[in-house]
């Protein structure tokens, strides 16, 4: 199910790994991160979520599967 | 100078120690030239998933501006600290101020907390009240009882003093 293109432009400050509600949009059930090509964010921003996500499990607030212990 | 965002986890059962260790870093910060632009103690939450068999942590968030001396003095400080679980260092571009979204988040968490401490103790101290009206009234109505009684002896008096007085006449 792709969603719409999403126009926010590189600078935006939303894209952040303190930002839960809004990182969970880009991540599937199982706690894996989106492809750009589902999510429909632009390769740019796809590049920052990742790297958000990534920042938000290392300090785990988000999940990196469902299936901890 | 550059700009850094710091975050840390703390062992749960160390959570007291953390206004503590807010305090301790901020001033080895400010001794060495650097300044703390924002510092919040975040509370305890529930981790995503156990690290170390440990399933909540008190998370910490400084946004710092400071040497790279300094930085390195700090990130040895937080590995030596057996209170410390872990620590998150990045690089940000400018001042960050104004509360993070999980501050905010942590203060709803207080408020709310805040309010049911509030109703219990209302619910509580009603109770009293209630008791104490309970027990009040009923010493009343007896007081009542024998307030009657004194007026009506009282009556009485008045009506034999009525009496004699028309007797003399």
């Amino acid at each position: 199910m792709a969603q719409d293109k999403e126009n926010t432009e590189t600078g935006d400050p939303e894209i952040d790994y303190k930002n839960l509600d809004k990182l969970r949009q880009y991540i599937g059930e199982t706690g894996k991160i989106l492809p750009g090509r589902i999510s429909g964010a632009s390769s740019s921003m796809q590049r920052r979520i990742t790297t958000e996500i990534k920042r938000a499990r290392y300090l785990a607030l988000l999940p990196y599967t469902d299936q901890h212990r | 100078m550059r700009h850094y965002e710091v975050v840390l986890l703390v062992h749960p059962d160390q959570s007291d120690q953390v206004p503590g260790m807010i305090e301790r870093y901020g001033a080895t910060i400010e001794k060495a030239n650097g300044t703390v632009h924002r510092s919040e103690d975040l509370g305890r939450r529930q981790l995503a998933f156990p690290i170390s068999k440990i399933h909540k942590a008190h998370y910490m968030l400084f946004n710092i501006e400071v040497e790279q001396e300094v930085l390195d003095e700090l990130e040895s400080a937080f590995r030596f600290n057996d209170a410390i679980i872990r620590t998150m260092v990045i690089r940000r571009k400018g001042v960050i101020t104004g509360n993070s979204l999980l501050y905010e988040e942590e203060l709803r968490d207080r408020e709310k907390d805040m309010e049911r401490d509030r109703l219990a103790a209302k619910s509580e101290a009603d109770r009293k009240a209630k008791k104490e009206a309970a027990l009040k009234e009923e010493a009343s109505s007896d007081d009542g009882k024998s307030a009657e009684n004194v007026d009506s002896e009282n009556a009485e008096l008045a009506d034999e003093e009525k009496t004699s007085v028309e007797e003399s006449e």
